[in-house]
């Protein structure tokens, strides 16, 4: 039951981080917070509900496309949103993101209707793990969060445009100053930040059989959480955050009671943040 | 109307001399007078063919805004019913005419649209409005003007008593947790009972009385859990849940959550337990989201599409034939109570009192949402069909 309990965390856990990494990407390069970014996880959701249940395609198909539509939205936020403003300071695009978030969620009313949409199931069996009952979507789900932060870790460290990330975010302007094309970096960063948010909406349409234009919100201030949690630049503290949040979550439905379970996986999040203000990870680690 | 028709195109005609500023203020108010002619036009739509005065009613319902699904399935099955009505010679020989405004939901519009009803000489009586929170905000209003609020939907318990001119058709949840209570206990003779509830005032009240009802027949209620309505993780629960071995899960709540718990039931493996839940379940979604997960489910309805009365068939084919689609709960009540009122005025003429005085006596009136008869508190206790979802389809379910 425990054990159980510790891997249903796990799987909405792993979820929750992904959301949380590109709030640490959109961060760490660019020193912003955007609050559209549980939308853009929607749109993404949308996108696969669409590849899915629409045009009853494969679940790989529905993922990549919800990641590709992801992409190209956050490209063409941070092209049209971020870039004329990044010399005004915090304020003005924080406002946008809020107002883009209301956009998007108002614009996906319109075009798909308030209501749930049905995604349909992908493996709706359950396997025998260590004597615990697992369901095999549990296990793919945790396997392909892990598998795009191996694959993101892959991106920073080997590639050019990862180490040109890795520049700007340790100091945009020197980062110009050594010939690095700081605005096609953020750009990425936020395309990809963007990807990695539209990959976890579609994997929880998928989880959750459902999608609908509200469904940001949460995702949203729960992602935001994890990585503030984790320590705000950190990935692999994103990671431990989301993870832990999750597990809390669940871990209080089964000992305490169900209403509890935001309240004590927040009061576990502050009291944390009480004793250690940078976070789990935070100081120690850059983008690593 | 023939008058300021006339008035209108000569300004337009003198428009064409004029220049400038004097020219936009004809502009703006051609524009007024066109509109105001087509409001005019819009909400005269009385049958031509008459010739006495029509009974008008007013239906206040959202028509746009986050429930506007229901208003517009509240104003399709009321235009089927009063066209029905006046084509087999209205009331008392005079044709019904709605006036329909729409509320949006928001109680504030609800009490602003009671405002105009109340003060229009030409309506006799008001149906609406779908949510109990904008129904009490109008009553005070209907209340003091002395003009019936007949609501299809508001399920408060606290609405219909709220004023003597207030009347409720779609019934509380008092009747509905101990029928439930005893469709699981005496029929399905399921004795270890856990619930599963939404935590808001509706699913508070849903669980406690089907809990007191389910524990005076003999049963164990086990475990009661609750969740959040923006919730859609239910494995946490479920595993909980399932450790505590219940026989039966009742489940009050939407049909969009229900159908997530039993798909997400079914994939942790947890299928030696019966799933129930009362008539809020009662939707095609249900069928479209929750697919194969929720066969062996049971639920109940008051108004059941495939019933085979003949009043329910007739509304159903109609409505099916006018609108193509199928009516459900909503558009039934809304149905029920404008045949309701013209049933009452057919007897009481359109007096405002003498609607109420009468309306007030019914009994056992044959609707398509089962028999309505009023308590003395002006609403009903609704009878209801035991469901069974069987090959993913609602059947009857009766043993």
């Amino acid at each position: 039951m425990l054990l159980s309990q510790v891997v249903n965390g796990l799987t909405q856990g792993s979820l929750y981080a992904l959301v949380a990494i590109g709030f640490v990407i959109i961060f760490g390069t660019m020193n912003l917070v955007t609050f559209a970014h549980g939308e853009v996880y929607m749109i993404g959701a949308f996108v696969g509900y669409l590849a899915l249940g629409v045009y009853h395609l494969a679940w790989p198909v529905a993922l990549a496309s919800g990641m590709a539509a992801a992409w190209v939205l956050g490209s063409v936020i941070e092209k049209t949103a971020f870039r004329p403003l990044r010399a005004t300071g915090h304020m003005p695009p924080l406002l946008i993101t809020i107002g883009l978030s209301i956009i998007l969620k108002d614009l996906a009313v319109v075009v798909f209707g308030a209501e749930n949409r049905p995604v349909p199931s992908v493996y709706g069996t359950t396997v025998q793990v260590a004597g615990i009952p697992v369901s095999v979507l549990q296990l793919v789900i945790l396997g392909l969060a892990g598998a795009l932060v191996v694959a993101l870790r892959v991106l920073l460290h080997s590639t050019k445009i990862g180490r040109a990330m890795r520049a700007t975010a340790q100091d945009h302007e020197a980062a110009y100053a050594m010939g690095v094309n700081v605005n096609r970096v953020f750009n990425i960063a936020f395309a990809l930040a963007s990807a990695l948010g539209g990959a976890a909406g579609v994997m929880v349409g998928i989880y959750y059989n459902t999608v609908y234009p509200a469904m940001g919100g949460t995702a949203g201030l729960k992602g935001f959480a994890a990585c503030i949690f984790g320590g705000l630049t950190s990935i692999p503290g994103a990671i431990l955050g989301g993870l832990i949040i999750g597990v809390v979550e669940n871990l209080t439905i089964q000992f305490v009671a169900s209403g509890y379970r935001d309240v004590v996986a927040f009061a576990v999040m502050v009291l944390i943040l009480l004793l250690r203000p940078q976070g789990l990870l935070g100081k120690r680690l850059r983008m690593v | 109307m023939l008058g300021p028709t006339l008035r209108t195109m000569t300004r337009a005609a003198r428009m064409a001399t004029v220049s400038g500023p004097e020219r936009m203020k004809l502009v703006l108010r051609l524009l007024a007078q066109v509109l105001l002619l087509a409001a005019v036009v819009l909400t005269a739509r009385v049958p031509p063919v008459w010739s006495v005065d029509p009974i008008h009613i007013g239906l206040s319902a959202p028509l746009t805004g986050n429930f506007a699904e229901y208003g517009q399935l509240f104003q399709k099955a009321i235009d089927l019913g009063v066209e029905w009505i006046n084509a087999s010679g209205g009331v008392q020989g005079r044709p019904i005419v709605m006036i329909v405004g729409d509320s949006r939901a928001d109680p504030k519009e609800a009490a602003a649209l009671a405002q105009k009803f109340t003060s229009d000489k030409r309506i006799v009586a008001e149906i609406g409005d779908f949510s109990s929170t904008a129904c009490l905000a109008a009553q005070p209003i209907y209340d003091r003007a002395g003009m019936v609020q007949l609501s299809p939907t508001a399920s408060h318990p606290g609405f219909a008593p709220g004023s003597p001119w207030s009347f409720g058709i779609v019934g509380t949840q008092a009747g509905e947790g101990p029928f439930m209570a005893r469709y699981a206990v005496q029929k399905l003779g399921k004795k270890r009972i856990a619930v599963l509830h939404i935590n808001n005032d509706w699913g508070i009240v849903s669980k406690d009385l089907f809990i007191k009802a389910a524990r005076e027949m003999g049963a164990d209620v086990i475990a009661v859990e609750s969740y959040f309505e923006t919730d859609t993780d239910f494995t946490g629960v479920l595993t909980k849940l399932r450790g505590q071995k219940p026989e039966l899960l009742y489940i009050p709540s939407f049909y969009n959550e229900a159908a997530l718990i039993n798909k997400q039931r079914e994939r942790l493996g947890w299928t030696d337990v019966t799933m129930m839940g009362p008539g809020s379940l009662y939707s095609p979604k249900l069928l479209e989201i929750g697919g194969d997960s929720v066969n062996g489910l049971y639920t109940s309805a008051a108004f059941f599409p495939k019933d085979p009365q003949p009043e329910v068939q007739k509304f159903v084919k109609g409505f099916e034939a006018k609108y193509k689609a199928t009516p459900n709960m909503f558009a039934a009540v809304a149905y029920d109570a404008v045949n309701l009122l013209a049933f009452v005025m057919a007897k009481s003429g359109t007096d405002h009192k003498a609607i109420r005085d009468e309306l007030a006596k019914v009994r056992d009136y044959p609707g398509v949402t089962g028999k309505i008869t009023f308590t003395e508190r002006r609403d009903v206790v609704k009878e209801y069909r035991q469901l069974v979802i069987r090959n993913g389809d609602f059947t009857l379910y009766d043993k």
